[in-house]
C-alpha cells in the first residue's frame, strides 16, 4: 500500500498521502487527476475502473480497498 | 497519400483561459496529453471543401486524373447535409466522371481502417481499378469551447488516399470488431431526428465537472474510452498477429490512431512496444481528426520510408461507435506522401 500512496502524491503532485486523507478534497482532484490513476492502476495493477467507479470513493483507503476487489475478481 | 490542413493554427495556451479549471491544472494536462498546437477550419468550412482542395491539388499536379477515378469513399462524421451525401458534393463540385461509385460511411476514429477493408473489397471488381479514399472531419466546429474534456484535442484535417491494386497482389490481412451498446461513449447527442436541433439543445450546461458543452456538442467518455483502448487493442492486435504468424518485432511500425500522446504511450507500454515504433505525435502538433489521423501520422513521420522503402505495418484504428480495426501490410512505393495546408479564406 505505500507503493500505492506513493503514486497516488505523484500523481496530486504533493509531499505525500496518507490512508485517511480524502481524495475529493485535494484542490488538483479533477478529471485528469482521475485519469492519471485510473491509468497508474491499470499499469500497475492489471485493475481497470471507470471515472463513475470513484463515486463512492472517500479515502485513499477507500480506493485501495476498492482494487483489491477488483484483483481478486 | 496526401493530407489537407488547415492553416489556421490556434495553441493550448491561448485557449486555456476558456475552460473553467485553474490554470496550473490545465498545464498539468498539456504536459500528460501532450497538447500544444493543432489545427482547425475556420468558420463556415466543410469537409467538402478540404477534399475537393486536396484532389484539385492531385490533379494540377498530375499525381491523379479525375477520369481514372471509379470509386469515391468519404468516411466522415461532419457531412455538409444531411443528404445528398458529400461524396457525390465532392464528385459534383470537380465535375467527376458519372460512372463511379460516390460513398459516404459513417465511421470515426478507425475510419481509416474501415475506409481500406472497403476500398480493398471495391477492387475486388473488374470495373474499379482507382479507389480514392477521403477521411475528413470538422468536428472542431461540434465542440464546446468550454469543454477542457475535450476541446483542447480535437483537430480538422482531411486525408485523401489513393488506391489501386499491386502487381503482386499481395495478401492483406485485417481485424474487425464492433460493439454498439458502448454508443455513448462518443456521440453528439443532438442535430439527428432522434433529437433535433433546438434552442434547447444550443444550451450550454455544467455537466458536473467544470466543463460546459450543449447536447449539440460532441461528448467524450474519456474515462471509458481510456479503459477501452487499453483492454481492447493489445488483444485486437495479437489476435491479428497471430493468425498471420508475424511477430511483435517483426512488425517495423504501429501506426494507430491518434488520440493524444498520453493514451498512446499507455498503448504502446501495455503491447510492450518501443514508443519510438508507434508514433504519437500527431495531436501536440495539428490535434486529433478522427479518421485522418493514421495518414498523419504516416505523413508526418515516416513519409519517405513508404515513398522510397517498404515497411510492414500494423495499423489500427478505435473510437466511436464503438469500433475497433487492425490491418498487418506493407507500406511502400507510394507515389506521394506528404502534408499541405488549406488556405485561410480559400472558401
Amino acid at each position: 500500500m505505500n507503493e500505492f500512496l506513493k503514486k497516488l502524491a505523484e500523481i496530486l503532485e504533493v509531499g505525500e498521502v496518507n490512508e485517511t486523507d480524502k481524495l475529493k478534497a485535494f484542490p488538483q482532484w479533477d478529471s485528469l487527476a482521475v485519469l492519471s490513476v485510473i491509468a497508474m492502476l491499470d499499469a500497475n495493477y492489471g485493475v481497470n475502473l471507470r471515472a463513475a467507479d470513484f463515486g463512492p470513493v472517500n479515502s485513499a483507503a477507500d480506493l485501495w480497498t476498492l482494487v483489491q476487489s477488483k484483483k481478486r475478481v | 497519400m496526401l493530407v489537407v490542413v488547415p492553416a489556421n493554427e490556434r495553441t493550448f495556451i491561448e485557449e486555456m483561459k476558456n475552460y473553467n479549471f485553474p490554470e496550473a491544472r490545465s498545464l498539468k494536462l498539456k504536459e500528460v496529453m501532450g497538447y500544444d498546437r493543432r489545427r482547425l477550419v475556420e468558420p463556415g468550412v466543410c469537409a467538402s471543401d478540404m477534399a475537393v482542395f486536396g484532389l484539385q491539388n492531385l490533379f494540377d499536379r498530375g499525381l491523379l486524373k479525375p477520369d481514372e477515378i471509379d470509386a469515391l469513399l468519404l468516411i466522415t462524421q461532419s457531412p455538409d447535409y444531411f443528404m445528398p451525401a458529400t461524396s457525390n458534393i465532392i464528385q459534383g463540385r470537380l465535375g467527376l466522371k458519372q460512372g463511379m461509385l460516390c460513398l459516404d460511411i459513417n465511421q470515426a476514429c478507425a475510419g481509416f481502417v474501415i475506409g481500406l477493408i472497403q476500398a480493398f473489397m471495391l477492387l475486388e471488381q473488374e470495373s474499379v481499378r482507382k479507389v480514392v479514399l477521403i477521411n475528413a472531419d470538422v468536428l472542431s466546429r461540434k465542440t464546446s469551447p468550454k469543454d477542457r474534456n475535450i476541446y483542447p484535442l480535437v483537430g480538422d484535417a482531411a486525408a485523401i488516399t489513393v488506391i489501386e491494386r499491386d502487381a503482386q497482389d499481395s495478401v492483406i490481412h485485417a481485424t474487425l470488431k464492433m460493439d454498439g451498446s458502448r454508443n455513448d461513449a462518443l456521440m453528439i447527442p443532438a442535430g439527428g431526428l432522434r433529437l433535433p436541433c433546438s434552442a434547447e439543445t444550443a444550451v450550454l450546461e455544467d455537466v458536473g465537472d467544470n466543463n460546459l458543452r450543449a447536447k449539440d456538442h460532441l461528448r467524450m467518455d474519456g474515462s471509458a474510452i481510456f479503459n477501452f483502448v487499453q483492454t481492447e487493442i493489445p488483444p485486437l492486435i495479437q489476435g491479428l498477429l497471430d493468425h498471420v504468424g508475424v511477430s511483435m518485432d517483426a512488425v517495423d511500425y504501429f501506426l494507430c490512431h491518434q488520440p493524444n500522446r498520453f493514451m498512446l504511450q499507455k498503448l504502446a507500454d501495455k503491447m510492450k512496444v518501443p514508443h519510438s515504433k508507434m508514433p504519437n505525435n500527431v495531436v501536440e502538433r495539428f490535434g486529433n481528426s478522427s479518421g485522418s489521423t493514421i495518414p498523419m501520422a504516416i505523413a508526418l513521420n515516416i513519409a519517405e520510408k513508404v515513398t522510397d522503402g517498404q515497411i510492414l505495418a500494423c495499423l489500427a484504428g478505435f473510437g466511436g461507435g464503438l469500433t475497433w480495426a487492425a490491418m498487418l501490410m506493407r507500406l511502400g512505393g507510394w507515389k506521394f506522401c506528404e502534408i499541405i495546408d488549406y488556405p485561410n479564406q480559400a472558401k
